[in-house]
């Protein structure tokens, strides 16, 4: 992991907090000479704060956070984690009603963790490259160029949130859109989805700027 | 699935008594927390912490109003309905099957802090008097009665009352759901005049009366006083049981939030509805029982930490309901969130990996403080 170390006030003998219950339980034999060495120095060294979004409960996970994060409108945490735990309880009962609704057979083909339906959405979701605007000779041309990870997260959930925010009835909840656009990205619908083409073909239609990158 | 449904937790298995033949039925070996026994007149000790089976069909007549949503929603997602069985309500089925109804009607009172489930152990009773033949009138939340309002207009019977004709008419069509043969055999002992052409003879059935407000709103108010007059002077015959449950009693000693025309506050007792409704709630009539619940969330300018029965009742209230018997209705027992915990596993609600686990739920445990609400809430993402 790279710590942020330029902009960073601390000084440099602060070291990390460490929020996972299992290496605290562990019994002292059990532990690597390194870990050991660790354990000697968190008894002298200082601490740093922990942030508030470093949890310890098992059922964080670091994209929702993310992705709530990115719902949030002006610093109100409080309003955006609540419609994210009403959008994944809107697509848990969904699932649920069809999986209870539908024969044996198929029972096992519906996939009812909201969880995994985000993930795979997001997934799905996530273009494969992106365009970007390169000058030269006076002209912007689009040119294709490879996404990084990162890029490629923030893009499909910038867009999945504009979708909700925008095309969507004044009366509809956020909540229940966002479970709709979530189900139908989960099986590669949706206007998301198309969004996600229609960038894939502008970059093919551009293949002819590509070596106009240079990294 | 079967793995899951049959764990028997070491806090479940100390705490169950032994478990008879016919509850477990070797044919569908159910979980432990499930009962068969969906008759609540056979609810006992041994059945506690225990989520039994209300029928679909039952719930439509019996609850037409009157469930919490968050239930209603859990009973459309699950295809079932199911309610725990818990020591307020056995205790509260206890007094009703030894009380003598010869005697002034007996006023219980169930209070406890927010989200204990006092609603659901109201609901569990009127399932009973209902299953027992008995007429139950069921006001789901008076708190609807004394805010947000449309259209207050002044009462024709009293000039200085106000009638809710929205309120009024909404109330009676749920009542004739749940109560269809009681009306056909009640008759009125009196003539009403509804305006100055229309009446109801004396000798009719109380349906006519209810079909009288439903189709002229404007009377509906009155309708429901003539209803609830009429059944209160006959339930002391013994041709039938009057449960009277109301949920948020406190509502109707509080203030209001509604305004008159001419900008000044209204108090309770200028409604006809709340004024008709106290009359019900005094003990000067027998054959029957009153049942009422406390409730914080819905009640006007009443501090949120306050759930003891002279806070919320205020001084007026507690006086008016006095000598009444407190029921508390404290979080879960260790058994009891067990059982929920596994009956949510059973339905497949909590879908979270990590909920599976042991730290899992004992996190549950510790985030919800056993506060049935926050538990729900806890595992509706989860």
């Amino acid at each position: 992991r790279i710590m942020p170390v330029r902009w960073s006030r601390y000084n440099p003998s602060y070291l990390e907090p460490e929020v996972k219950k299992e290496l605290y339980q562990k019994p002292l034999e059990e532990l690597t000479e390194e870990e050991r060495e660790q354990m000697e120095h968190k008894a002298v060294r200082p601490i740093k704060a922990a942030p508030p979004t470093l949890s310890s409960s098992v059922f964080s996970d670091p994209t929702i956070s993310k992705f709530t994060n990115m719902m949030m409108k002006s610093g109100n945490k409080v309003l955006a984690r609540s419609l994210m735990s009403q959008t994944l309880e809107a697509i848990k009962r969904k699932q649920l009603e069809k999986y209870h609704k539908a024969p044996e057979n198929e029972k096992e083909t519906i996939e009812c963790n909201p969880y995994v339906i985000f993930h795979q959405a997001l997934k799905n979701c996530q273009p494969i490259i992106g365009l970007s605007n390169i000058t030269k000779g006076g002209k912007t041309y689009q040119v294709p160029v490879p996404l990084t990870d990162n890029r490629k997260r923030f893009l499909a959930m910038k867009w999945l949130i504009t979708e909700c925010r925008e095309n969507k009835h004044r009366r509809t909840m956020m909540p229940e859109k966002l479970s709709q656009e979530l189900l139908l990205a989960f099986n590669n619908e949706g206007p998301v989805i198309k969004r996600k083409h229609v960038l894939h073909k502008m970059a093919e239609a551009n293949r002819a700027y590509a070596h106009f990158r240079w990294w | 699935q079967l793995e899951r449904g049959c764990a028997l937790h070491t806090a479940a298995r100390d705490g169950l008594s032994p478990v008879p033949s016919q509850d477990v039925p070797a044919e569908r070996p159910r979980a432990v927390f499930h009962t068969s026994e969906s008759d609540p007149a056979k609810h006992t000790e041994q059945h506690e912490g225990r989520l039994y089976n209300i029928p679909l069909e039952e719930v439509k007549a019996v609850f037409p109003h009157g469930l919490p949503h968050r239930f209603q929603q859990q009973i459309q997602t699950f295809n079932e309905a199911r309610v725990m069985v818990r020591k307020p309500a056995l205790e509260l089925l206890a007094y009703l099957k030894g009380s003598n109804l010869a005697h002034p009607a007996v006023r219980y009172v169930i209070y406890g802090e927010r989200g204990t489930g006092k609603t659901m152990t109201l609901c569990h009773v009127v399932h009973y008097c209902s299953r027992q033949g008995w007429l139950v009138l069921h006001i789901p939340d008076a708190h609807l009665w004394v805010k947000n309002c449309k259209e207050l207009f002044q009462s024709s019977y009293n000039k200085q009352r106000l009638d809710q004709p929205l309120q009024a008419s909404v109330w009676l069509k749920n009542f004739k759901t749940s109560n269809e043969r009681f009306l056909q055999e009640i008759k009125t002992q009196k003539k009403y005049m509804w305006g100055k052409r229309e009446s109801t003879e004396e000798g009719r059935p109380l349906r006519e009366v209810v079909e009288q407000g439903l189709a002229r709103v404007r009377s509906a108010s009155d309708a429901v006083g003539v209803v609830l007059r009429e059944i209160k002077q006959q339930s002391h015959r013994g041709a039938f049981r009057l449960l009277v449950a109301v949920d948020g009693v406190n509502a109707l000693w509080g203030q209001t939030t509604l305004r008159k025309e001419d900008k000044s506050p209204v108090s309770p007792e200028e409604l006809t509805l709340v004024h008709n409704l106290r009359k019900m709630l005094r003990n000067d009539w027998s054959g029957g029982a009153i049942v009422t619940t406390l409730s914080q969330t819905g009640s006007l300018f009443k501090p949120s930490s306050a759930y003891t029965p002279q806070e919320l009742l205020g001084k007026e209230g507690f006086d008016a309901l006095d000598p009444f018997v407190p029921i508390p209705v404290p979080n879960y027992s260790p058994r009891e969130f067990e059982s929920c915990y596994g009956y949510y596993l059973e339905r497949k609600w909590l879908q979270h990996e990590k909920a599976h686990t042991e730290d899992g739920k004992a996190e549950l445990r510790f985030l919800s403080g056993s506060n049935p609400r926050q538990l729900d809430r806890l595992a509706g993402p989860l």
